[in-house]
């Protein structure tokens, strides 16, 4: 097994940050977009690009309430998401080992 | 709180990692938003050990003199008081802070588990003013009652709720407290302050340093994506 075996959209530094940030949240559970900026101390620009992504692959689902200045987005995993950190994991793990 | 998603700024990092690093990378993560999105700093558990030796501390010493016992002196039940309120702020304070931010069923759940919980102290104080309305007692009897009861009660509570979230930890935490309070009971009215106080203060500060142990470091490159 080789490292082309990770899922090429996760095995990047900031969207595996993310995807890691939201796992550790209970399913069903949303985080603001500024607090997830906040944790992971990336720029606006560079976090909605990856979100965008992630979300594009099915991975996340943003939710934006309310308008204007007062206008909220958050961001949660979808199942398929958390099962694909799950894969992700082991396949590294599996590649930690030797496997 | 307001979020303003403008064009993207630059080009973002594709760049792909070594899998020791990319282990390194989620187990660091995960670490650092578990610490983050939870309240129980050992902050929390300082401030709790301080307001439990001074606060008991100091209506043991209103206390420690009387014969008969008469009750604790009104200046130091304002003090004890006192620090219970600021207590209880600097809890809502650490977990406002953890939780913003946050939405979803979990945030239901606790509101739930808040009103429940506060639901269960309230019949359990009908049960303790049915218990001292039975009789005349002692002033010392209706103190001890009420503090070494309230203690208890709190205490199974939150074994219930540590149960129904299978948190081990917290639950073996609220064990010793029903034991210093049950001890606290037989020291009889005037020792309970003392004994409540050091040994809620040592127990909260064994807490504290288990919760700077478990948050100190970085943690090894374990591969796991659960939460």
């Amino acid at each position: 097994m080789t490292a082309e075996a990770l899922d090429p959209l996760i095995h990047v530094p900031a969207r595996l940050q993310i995807m890691a940030a939201l796992a550790t949240l209970p399913a069903g559970d949303q985080l603001s977009f500024k607090r997830l900026q906040d944790m992971l101390e990336l720029t606006p620009g560079n976090l909605i690009t990856h979100l965008r992504k992630l979300e594009e692959a099915g991975y996340l689902a943003t939710t934006k309430t309310g308008s204007g200045p007062a206008s909220r987005t958050s961001i949660a995993l979808t199942h398929d998401g958390r099962h694909a950190l799950d894969v992700y994991a082991t396949t590294l793990r599996g590649l930690l080992n030797g496997v | 709180m307001t979020t303003h998603i403008g064009p993207p700024s630059g080009a973002p990092d594709e760049s792909r990692m070594e899998p020791r690093e990319a282990a390194r990378l989620l187990a660091q993560t995960q670490a650092d938003a578990r610490r983050s999105l939870d309240f129980r700093a050992p902050w929390v558990s300082l401030v709790a050990a301080a307001v439990a030796l001074v606060g008991f501390g100091l209506v043991w010493l209103s206390v420690r003199n009387q014969h008969p016992f008469t009750g604790p002196s009104p200046a130091s039940l304002v003090v004890f008081y006192g620090l219970i309120a600021f207590r209880i702020a600097t809890v809502i304070y650490a977990y406002r802070r953890a939780r913003s931010g946050i939405s979803g069923h979990s945030v239901m759940a606790q509101r739930n588990e808040a009103v429940a919980m506060g639901v269960a102290l309230s019949i359990w104080y009908l049960v303790l003013i049915a218990i001292a309305s039975s009789a005349h007692h002692s002033a010392g009897f209706y103190w001890s009652l009420g503090l070494n009861g309230t203690l208890i009660a709190l205490a199974a509570i939150w074994t219930g709720r540590c149960a129904i979230h299978r948190r081990w930890r917290e639950a073996a935490l609220t064990v010793p407290v029903a034991l210093i309070a049950g001890v606290g009971a037989i020291a009889g009215p005037r020792g309970m302050w003392l004994v409540n106080g050091v040994g809620l203060c040592l127990l909260l500060l064994a807490n504290a340093a288990l919760e700077a142990w478990q948050r100190r470091g970085t943690p090894a490159p374990t591969v796991r994506a659960s939460a």
